[in-house]
């Protein structure tokens, strides 16, 4: 009996699992445990919504709006007119938007393309060398990629520049039958790099890859560091050769890794603005990309920003659609593993 | 929008404490009564914006008008010069983030664009009281007057001609073109003598490329759009639009006589390459002669460069040029409007005025002052040239084919580069330029 009482006084605030301790938690904290997570994300998630929802929203109202100067003034606004797809339509119709996509396609496909082959060979390059010579060419891969962009196309620009570049002078001082085989002119004297569209692209491409490889490469080197090196040391010994380990052993190992390098690769080159801007301006309209397309209508006389949101909003929908294919091809591989 | 709102709401406020200030709380400083006579605006300072080049010349007048307006106001100015190719990025940032001037400099053909987005106060009561501004001749206000208000004040008139090498021109015993023949024949002299990266006539094909093509489609009887009713037609088609358009061309495709490597050079890096002797003629206004001979530190002056008018093709007097002009305006946004008023009144009245139509080589508005002009040598060309002058189309969206579209430009580089013939070019560009000029 006593020793009953005891376990019973005993087990009575003995906290048990299921029923008492909740209640007391409950009244303490005021937060239920499902809830604490949403709690903990909420400041980041108000620092995206001021950064970028607010943003993302106000450009998508743009699109759907007549938006000048007279109503993003502070001083006594205007209010914008709601036009529905009107914006959308005349930049469908507008020859420009054509010819400025089927630019920055082609240019982001190229400049993709070349920037992953040569960013993988220095990857491996780097893999391969020594201490000493793998820091050299790591602080030259860093320079590259640290580089301001707009320095960058400032310093190009002047290289290319058609009467005092150093591009044209070394052309001209290579052997004209070298030149005149490889190229299709010997003569480079004041040849215009910036007139044309294709030019323009050459030079454009160029320093994008050149300022875009050191990042691939060295991605590229991060995960060949995590291959296991046994792995190759096995296929060498069956007889395979370089060209095979990579595509048979690393190419797969290093799948992801490539999947992520090409999406975000994809979208820097769709987005491509500064750089060109730089080269040529609004005025060579043949030239231009989305990017300047949206620019010049948003921001040139007379401004209508809400055609150049529409142009932004196209731009963004285009990379959503394909960010979500590569998005959806990691998913599934994934899965299959 | 909520940030906006707010500070929408509070930039209201400020106005309406202002105009409280203004009206009724001040008592001692009578109104200024439409802006006429001395008031005191002591202890309040505006904000002058000035386009193009702070040349010494330009520094003085701004000096000595700014002590003017002291005296006679109590009022502090502060200038800042602006380059004329930024104007118009500086007006969009002044209005997108109500931070702008209280008085700016405007071209007269970009008033139209410029009060269609709401930039410039309506000053037409200021005006309409000022004795002085009223001597202006009523046809030259006609930039500046929409739907029968007044934006904006004349300053000085201008035009375009071309500026040369005057001691090229004596060196290779060049003769001042009279025709477009001789146009082409002494670029090409300057060429064969001073080296194949000289231009002997500078192609325009940059921002403001048509103030150099217009002297020769004009010269030829074109024309760029005209307005019936309230709808454009573009002449791009017709055969003296054609004429001057293929001659313009041909300075690069056909004669060569500017380089083929620069064609979207505009006129202010075409002036940089001519003071260091790399251009022998091009087309601009009288305000380079100036900034040119103090850029070089006195090694090039009047006995080196100087001005002709365009020739007509055959020989028969001057081509029209662009008949341009400066203005002063009160902006839109101004807290001080009553101050910025006064001050226009003084910078473009007889005096002021006059200076400044003077040091910028401008031709002055005041009938009286401009008949004493028309025999100033260096002037000639110009007071030639504006008797004939003419204006591009006047309408708000003029900017956007000029400039943002660059519509004659696409249509110079297609034809030169031989992507298309000069009627295909132009039927497209006159399709386009219809559709723009029509647009809302």
């Amino acid at each position: 009996m006593a020793q009953k009482t005891t376990v019973v006084r005993a087990g009575a605030p003995r906290p048990g699992p299921d029923d008492i301790p909740p209640p007391a938690r409950r009244a303490g904290r005021g937060l239920s445990p499902k809830a604490i997570p949403y709690a903990l994300i909420v400041p980041g998630l108000l620092v995206i919504a001021v950064l970028t929802f607010y943003p993302l929203y106000q450009v998508v109202t743009m699109a759907f709006q007549k938006v000048g100067l007279a109503q993003v003034r502070p001083v006594n606004p205007q209010p914008a007119e709601f036009v529905g797809w009107d914006n959308f339509q005349q930049i469908f119709e507008n020859p420009l938007f054509w010819s400025t996509l089927r630019n920055t396609v082609v240019f982001a496909a190229a400049a993709v393309a070349l920037t992953l082959v040569l960013g993988t060979l220095v990857g491996i390059l780097l893999n391969q060398l020594g201490k000493v010579m793998s820091t050299l060419v790591v602080i030259g891969l860093m320079l590259a990629w640290g580089m301001p962009r707009t320095a960058v196309a400032a310093v190009w620009k002047w290289m290319f520049d058609p009467d005092a570049g150093v591009v044209n002078a070394t052309l001209n001082a290579l052997p004209d039958w070298l030149t005149g085989t490889l190229l299709g002119r010997a003569d480079w004297t004041g040849y215009p790099w910036f007139n044309d569209v294709l030019p323009i692209y050459i030079v454009l491409t160029a320093m994008v890859v050149w300022q875009s490889v050191p990042f691939i490469a060295v991605s590229v080197l991060a995960g060949l560091k995590s291959v296991p090196g046994d792995l190759h040391e096995a296929a060498r010994l069956d007889g395979a050769g370089a060209w095979s380990i990579f595509w048979r052993i690393t190419f797969p190992l290093l799948r992801p890794i490539f999947t992520v390098l090409l999406v975000l690769s994809v979208i820097w080159d769709f987005k491509v603005f500064d750089q060109l801007y730089i080269l040529i301006r609004t005025l060579n309209r043949d030239a231009a990309n989305l990017s300047i397309y949206a620019y010049a209508e948003a921001f040139s006389a007379p401004p209508r920003m809400g055609t150049g949101a529409a142009i932004a909003i196209v731009l963004t929908v285009i990379l959503l659609v394909i960010t979500v294919f590569y998005v959806r091809q990691i998913v599934k591989q994934e899965e299959l593993r | 929008m909520r940030i906006w709102k707010l500070a929408a709401a509070a930039a209201a406020l400020t106005l309406s404490l202002a105009a409280c200030g203004s009206g009724g709380g001040a008592a001692p400083p009578p109104p200024a009564g439409g802006g006429t006579g001395p008031t005191s605006f002591a202890g309040q300072t505006i904000t002058v914006w000035r386009l193009g080049d702070p040349a010494a010349v330009n520094e003085k007048y701004m000096t000595d008008l700014n002590a003017k307006f002291k005296e006679q106001t109590g009022a502090d100015v502060k200038v800042e010069w602006i380059a004329w190719p930024d104007a118009q990025a500086k007006w969009t940032a002044a209005i997108t983030a109500g931070s702008g001037p209280d008085v700016t400099e405007i071209g007269n053909d970009q008033v139209a664009a410029w009060v269609g987005q709401g930039a410039l106060a309506d000053i037409t009561d200021m005006v309409g009281s000022a004795p002085e501004l009223k001597q202006i001749p009523e046809n030259l206000w006609g930039y500046e007057t929409i739907e029968n208000k007044v934006y904006a004040v004349p300053w000085g008139g201008g035009t375009r001609a071309v500026l040369y090498r005057k001691d090229w021109f004596q060196e290779l015993n060049i003769q001042v073109p009279k025709t477009w023949d001789e146009l082409v024949t002494a670029a090409k002299t300057i060429i064969a003598a001073k080296g194949s990266d000289v231009d002997g006539f500078a192609f325009n094909g940059g921002a403001d490329s048509n103030m150099s093509l217009s002297p020769f489609v004009w010269g030829a009887g074109g024309d760029f759009a005209v307005n019936n009713g309230g709808k454009w037609t573009g002449k791009l088609t017709e055969p003296g639009f054609k004429e001057g358009f293929q001659f313009y061309t041909d300075l690069v495709a056909k004669h060569g006589v500017s380089r083929r490597s620069a064609l979207t050079q505009n006129a202010e890096e075409i002036s940089t390459r001519f003071q260091n002797n790399l251009v022998g003629m091009y087309v601009t206004g009288a305000w380079d002669l100036d900034g040119i001979k103090e850029r070089s530190n006195g090694k090039i002056g009047d006995a080196q460069i100087g001005f002709f008018s365009i020739p007509n093709k055959d020989g028969n007097g001057v081509a029209p040029a662009f008949q341009g002009g400066n203005d002063i305006a009160v902006w839109g946004d101004s807290q001080k409007k009553e101050v910025a008023q006064a001050y226009v009144q003084l910078a473009a009245g007889k005096e002021f005025g006059t200076r400044y139509a003077k040091d910028n080589g401008l031709l002055p508005n005041y009938p009286d002052a401009l008949a004493a002009y028309a025999s100033d040598p260096v002037n000639a060309a110009f007071a030639q040239t504006f008797s004939v002058a003419k204006g591009f189309p006047a309408d708000p969206q003029w900017a956007e084919a000029n400039e943002t579209k660059a519509v004659l430009q696409n249509a110079e580089r297609a034809v030169i580069e031989g992507k298309k013939t000069v009627d295909q070019a132009l039927a497209d560009a006159n399709a386009e330029l219809e559709t723009i000029l029509n647009s809302q």
